[in-house]
């Protein structure tokens, strides 16, 4: 159990980490390149760089739009609340950084920090429950769609647990295992799934800005490259 | 607006009923006949020198990553509103296409395909695409509400390109295209010259009888006046009160305008079906500037030709394109300078308007029209919801010209409006936009929504206006009614 803790903690934590970064930072760079490469494409080079900035705050932000779809915006915004700031703020996490890093920020009181985790992990399963219950969505929905809110909601109860013993029906150390190996491999699937959102959320509203201004050339390249140029329509 | 004599199929018999043209039976719409052999492999090449050749390979693989199937854009959409089917599900629709990119542009894709593991395309795919794209109105009102930024309307604009290089288009649309590219009369209504030089004259002719005198002209082929005008051809045949109100505006606040009879049509279906098509009418309007040595375009009453000239002279006109204006938008300058005087005790009817999908859904034309109809229609009312968040009439995206799908147009995607309008109590429903119209009159009479009369900004303005030397508008006023 040492080991297999030790090995979590340790390599497997760096290792599940730092794919989550490097494939995340990827994904940005690469998004970055190309709205940057289809600027340089385009004849209509002007963006409204004010407008970008205010619609990707807007969304950051989406007070504007919970009046559509109610409950679900409600329980997002509520999860993604939780999901980002307890890790972030968690008293035991800083506590791990400070010892690694030397770096430390203010912690969340722990009552706080208890009440986020189960709102946290509460949302996760009613959104579950509601894109089961909309039609459109349950139509629309991959696996993914299913499995990812459950796999986050484990490192989540698996931490609560671990730091609350007197309420936890196992033993600590197999409980810190799984919730180390848990947020591992959601650290794993973040940059290979929808989650890579994460990073890439803020940086949605410069594409359309340019996406339909195509190259000058493009139409007649592809029926060139078809073989279609110059044929009657 | 199509030539009605390109349209020769029995009116009895449907699409689906498989009469008359070759690939019917499979889609809602009639298609003209092309080589179906090999359609996946020829689908994917052309998608393949797509995604070479533009940075459409770059949003396909963003949207493939970040879409997170809220649906959201459901929940927005007016024609899913009403059909409740999954193919109108804006993300369902865009799945098509992002499918296709992950199975075969991507390495991942690849490789699952090797294990053997992997969807393949069908032809029977490609059908469903091309139905459900030409479902759709283009009206972005799901891109607007996707939290993602994905933007639906572009997908919908990129399958239908790809399928159109195949082959597979709406025939109503091609048949167009055809005419203003390739046609003698180069305008999407086969009109020729000399019979849009007549109407002009005819036009001249009853303002000339409203106006009472004889000044406001329709000019031709002036060269180097500053702004050459294009509305949506069909208004020659059938919005002849806009046009004149286009005109009275222009004469009463002095503007130096021309019509062009290379080009006097500002319908771009390209926009609709196939970016080839867009960029070649985009080509061939700025040529016609470049001619008549104009420094502007001034797009008339239609939505799409106003958006396609906007967004795309920029990108295909070539070395230093003319600005694009709108004539809305000259009009509502020339009130706000004073130089457009507007009688208010003329139009006293209740007063709606509609904000046309490809002029409003970004925040171009909303607030202009609405403070020229305030300053003259004493009882103007808003539909709800209004500007950028109001719903498509149910036409666009070219599915207006195709007539026979009308039922769906009028009785699915168009329900909302319908009700809207309704809703509004309204007498006069405001739409500048040709193809807007046309629908909006066709709900009117689908949906029985009674005396409600669909006319263009220009017609209302025309009924106002007070042109110094001419009639006062109170003189012109109609006894009769229901005559605009």
């Amino acid at each position: 159990m040492d080991e297999w803790l030790a090995f979590a903690r340790g390599p497997f934590f760096r290792f599940t980490f730092a794919v989550m970064v490097l494939g995340l930072a990827r994904s940005v760079i690469v998004t970055l390149w190309s709205v940057a490469r289809a600027r340089r494409l385009t004849e209509h080079k002007d963006v409204s760089w004010g407008r970008v900035a205010a619609q990707t705050v807007d969304w950051i932000v989406p007070l504007r739009h919970l009046r559509q779809h109610r409950l679900f915006s409600g329980l997002s915004v509520l999860f993604h609340i939780g999901v980002i700031l307890t890790p972030i703020l968690l008293w035991a996490h800083i506590q791990l950084i400070d010892a690694n890093l030397g770096l430390s920020w203010w912690a969340l009181p722990g009552g706080v920090a208890d009440v986020l985790t189960l709102v946290t992990v509460g949302a996760a399963l009613a959104l579950l429950l509601s894109r089961l219950a909309g039609r459109a969505s349950r139509v629309i929905s991959r696996a993914q769609d299913w499995t990812l809110p459950a796999l986050l909601t484990v490192p989540f109860l698996s931490g609560f647990l671990a730091a609350h013993p007197g309420v936890n029906p196992f033993p600590y150390d197999p409980t810190m295992l799984v919730h180390v190996l848990s947020g591992g491999v959601c650290f794993l699937v973040i940059p290979f799934t929808k989650l890579a959102h994460m990073a890439l959320l803020p940086l949605t509203r410069l594409p359309s800005e340019l996406a339909w201004r195509f190259p000058d050339s493009y139409p007649e390249a592809v029926a060139r490259q078809v073989g279609k140029e110059g044929q009657p329509i | 607006m199509v030539h009605e004599a390109a349209i020769d199929v029995d009116p009895e018999s449907s699409p689906r009923s498989g009469a008359g043209v070759e690939g019917a039976g499979r889609y809602s719409f009639y298609v003209e006949p092309y080589d179906e052999r090999n359609r996946v492999r020829r689908f994917l090449s052309v998608m393949a020198a797509v995604v070479r050749h533009s940075a459409y390979g770059y949003w396909l693989d963003l949207y493939s990553r970040v879409t997170t199937k809220c649906s959201r854009c459901a929940d927005v959409c007016p024609v899913y509103d009403t059909s409740g089917d999954p193919r109108d599900i804006p993300c369902y629709r865009t799945e098509l296409i992002l499918r296709i990119y992950r199975r075969y542009f991507t390495v991942s894709g690849m490789l699952r395909a090797r294990l053997g593991t992997a969807w393949e395309l069908t032809d029977s795919y490609l059908d469903e695409m091309a139905e459900s794209v030409y479902r759709c109105t283009a009206c972005r009102r799901c891109t607007m509400e996707c939290p993602l930024g994905i933007d639906h309307g572009l997908m919908t604009h990129l399958m239908r390109h790809i399928l159109s290089e195949i082959g597979l288009a709406p025939k109503a649309l091609v048949v167009a295209v055809r005419e203003q590219l390739e046609g003698r009369t180069h305008n999407t209504s086969a009109i020729p010259v000399a019979a849009m030089a007549d109407t002009c004259e005819f036009l001249e002719e009853e303002l000339e009888e409203q106006l009472g005198f004889d000044q406001v002209r329709f000019p031709i082929d002036v060269g180097e006046a500053e702004y050459l005008f294009v509305p949506a051809v069909s208004d020659f045949l059938l919005e002849a009160d806009t046009l004149m109100g286009n005109a009275a505006v222009f004469y009463a606040t002095g503007c130096s305008w021309t019509i062009g009879s290379g080009d006097f049509d500002g319908i771009n279906y390209g926009l609709f079906i196939n970016d080839r098509y867009l960029r070649r009418i985009i080509r061939q309007l700025t040529a016609e500037v470049r001619r008549l040595r104009c420094s502007k375009i001034m797009v008339g009453e239609c939505g799409h030709a106003s958006r396609s000239a906007k967004d795309y002279v920029p990108v295909f006109g070539g070395a230093d394109p003319p600005e694009v204006v709108s004539c809305v938008e000259w009009t509502h300058r020339m009130l706000e300078e004073g130089r457009l005087t507007l009688n208010p005790d003329i139009v006293t009817d209740v007063v709606t308007y509609h904000d046309p999908c490809n002029v409003a859904r970004k925040g171009w034309i909303i607030d202009q029209p609405r403070e020229i109809l305030r300053s003259f229609c004493a009882n103007y009312v808003e539909m709800d919801p209004c500007g950028s968040d109001n719903y498509c009439c149910g036409g666009g995206g070219g599915t207006v010209s195709i007539d026979e799908i009308r039922s769906f147009r009028t009785g699915v995607g168009g329900k909302r409006k319908a009700d809207q309008i309704r809703a509004s109590g309204a007498r006069y429903v405001v739409a500048p936009c040709a193809n807007c119209k046309k629908q909006l009159r066709e709900l009117v009479e689908d949906h029985e929504l009674g005396e409600v009369e669909v006319v263009g900004l220009h017609d209302l303005i025309l009924k106002a206006i007070e042109i110094p030397g001419a009639r006062p508008a109170a003189e012109r006023r109609v006894e009769d009614p229901t005559a605009i």
